[in-house]
């Protein structure tokens, strides 16, 4: 346990850069506060269960999701940067197996997802306050939601790097992958008003699902759906993860 | 008992044999060097020492301890700079000394005091805040080898850890390996710098094509190789009749590399020496130069790899 400790210490310490936390605290502002309110005469009130939300609201919503996925890319470029650098081989000549290096990559993007979360929800508190609905049972949904979710797309990211060697094939196929999340998710727009085929590619998408699972945990709605979602949520997650591990445990040196 | 205890090792990569059916044993206390040209092998043997990687056969054991059965036990009591850098790109060079030593569980004071003694040993003084990406070759090769002295450790491997430092640099890491030598550590080093393995190593082994060729001390290989000296004659004219004249001198070998220079091989070298000079002597030759070399490492390297 100790060693995957010292191990999540040193992830976060080379993971906290300036540019890092730009992308992850002004990029979703910008999209809450000027997307969000620009775009509101555009789309008007969401129909969401009982009641019907602002689109400011709904979206500042979808940023938490959204800030996830993103914040998980991190685990990516861990492991990419460990074995460009050098670190990956290093770090398994010291004191460390791989399920070590694996575990602390999990729990650094639990850690890094929980509290790109809870920022965003922090600063998105405003904008959605009037509509939030915590109890004891929406707030282990989010949590659930926010650690499931970095698990998911932690471990796709981690795959996606374990077989790009290029820097810029790592780059573009991790951003392609994401924009394509980001978009084709109703982070952005409520899936029910989007036609066909689009809709059904809203939910080949694991965001929707855990953009839906938060939502429902803020505003307090846990339909049946969202519980189905849940699962489904579960489901993807640790078939990727397990996934991440058989690669990182194949990696060569 | 020994440090590193190796019997039969091997590894292959698809039909490559990188290493053949190795026997090695290290005692403690010693610099081990590990010679060989390029794919020798050495590399490969050190990531199977440090259980980087599952050798293909063969057993071995490291202080003590079956590094097959029980890898992870081994790593907590030894240390590696492998021949490829490795380095936190974003961290500076003090951060990373810190974060590398707790990783390895050192308590935050010892972690200080250790970091300041090796920022000095290994001049890194001026560029402790530097990143570590902004730093020249040599420069992070030094850092490399520096961190891993932030962790105690019994058994240190080195592979080619003086490769991109200027010689200062070199001589430098050098003397400090052998201080840390006196007090207890082995080291287990490859190179090919001969000059190197002389000056550090207590015993060196030469690989090639993943075969031990030979394993001793470097005094011992020189003597068993080293009876024949190189003896240079540059002459003061340009004499074309000159391999006419020297032909014929037993228990040697002569090049003669233009009119004017000449090489001599040989075991019996004052003999032949003394019956090139009468001849020389004779035929009113002058001599501009004269150099007698004992044959080194070097020489003595290239030979068992051209006859292996
Ligand atoms: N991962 C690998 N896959 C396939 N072949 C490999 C691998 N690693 C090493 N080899 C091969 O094994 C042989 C030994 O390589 P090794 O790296 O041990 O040489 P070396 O003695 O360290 O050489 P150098 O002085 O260049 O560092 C080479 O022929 C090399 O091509
Ligand atoms: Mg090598």
């Amino acid at each position: 346990m100790n060693s995957i400790i010292r191990l999540v210490n040193r992830n976060i310490t080379i993971s906290l850069n300036p540019g890092f936390l730009i992308w992850q605290i002004i990029f979703p502002l910008i999209y809450i506060f000027i997307v969000g309110f620009a775009y509101a005469p555009l789309i008007q009130n969401v129909p969401f269960g009982v009641k019907d939300l602002g689109y400011p609201a709904f979206l500042a919503s979808g940023m938490i999701g959204f800030n996830i996925m993103n914040s998980t890319l991190v685990s990516g470029i861990i492991i990419w940067n460990d074995r460009r650098h050098g670190m990956f081989e290093q770090i398994m000549s010291g004191p460390f197996t791989r399920s070590h290096y694996i575990l602390s990559n999990i729990c650094t993007i639990g850690i890094i997802g929980l509290v790109s979360a809870s920022l965003i929800a922090l600063v998105g508190y405003p904008v959605f306050f009037e509509s939030v609905e915590f109890s004891l049972i929406t707030i282990p949904v989010i949590v659930f939601g926010a650690i499931t979710g970095s698990i998911l797309f932690g471990s796709l990211a981690s795959i996606i790097s374990t077989r790009l060697r290029s820097s810029e094939g790592f780059n573009v196929i991790i951003n392609t992958v994401f924009l394509f999340f980001a978009f084709v998710s109703s982070a952005f727009y409520p899936a029910d008003n989007v036609p066909e085929p689009l809709r059904t590619a809203f939910y080949l998408n694991p965001l929707t699902y855990l953009v839906d699972v938060i939502r429902a945990g803020i505003f307090g709605n846990i339909t049946q759906f969202v519980i189905i979602e849940m699962l489904i949520l579960v489901g993807i997650a640790s078939v990727l993860f397990v996934i991440a591990s058989k690669l990182l445990t194949k990696l060569d040196f | 008992m020994s440090c590193i205890d190796v019997t039969h090792l091997s590894k292959s990569y698809g039909s490559i044999k990188a290493v053949d059916d190795i026997v090695l044993s290290v005692k403690p206390g010693q610099v081990f060097g590990f010679l060989g040209p390029n794919g020798a092998g050495k590399s490969t043997t050190i990531k199977l020492l440090t259980t980087l990687i599952p050798p293909s056969n063969g057993s071995l054991t490291i202080l003590g301890v079956d590094a097959i059965k029980n890898p992870l036990e081994i790593r907590h009591k030894i240390g590696v700079v492998l021949q490829q850098p490795s380095y936190e790109p974003t961290l500076s060079v003090e951060k990373s000394l810190d974060k590398y030593g707790m990783m390895w569980n050192v308590p935050k004071n010892e972690r200080k005091k250790r970091m300041e003694q090796l920022l000095k040993d290994f001049d890194l003084v001026k560029i402790r805040k530097k990143r570590n990406e902004d730093l020249s070759i040599g420069q992070r090769r030094r850092v490399q080898v520096a961190r891993e002295f932030m962790h105690d450790m019994d058994l240190l491997f080195l592979d080619e850890p003086t490769v991109g430092l200027d010689p200062s640099a070199r001589r430098k890491l050098l003397d400090y390996l052998k201080n840390k030598v006196k007090t207890g550590l082995t080291i287990f080093y490859t190179t090919h710098i001969l000059t190197e393995a002389e000056y550090l190593c207590d015993e060196i082994a030469i690989i090639d094509k993943g075969k031990i060729i030979t394993v001793d001390s470097p005094e011992a290989l020189k003597n068993k190789f080293g009876k024949e000296k190189t003896i240079k004659i540059h002459l003061l004219e340009k004499t074309p009749k000159i391999s006419n004249l020297l032909e014929g001198i037993p228990d040697c070998k002569i090049n003669f590399e233009s009119g004017t220079n000449i090489v001599i091989h040989s075991e019996q070298s004052e003999l032949v020496l003394l019956k090139i000079l009468k001849i020389l002597n004779d035929n009113n030759i002058e001599i501009e130069d004269l150099s007698a070399i004992p044959i080194n490492l070097e020489e003595i390297f290239l030979k068992m790899v051209r006859k292996n």
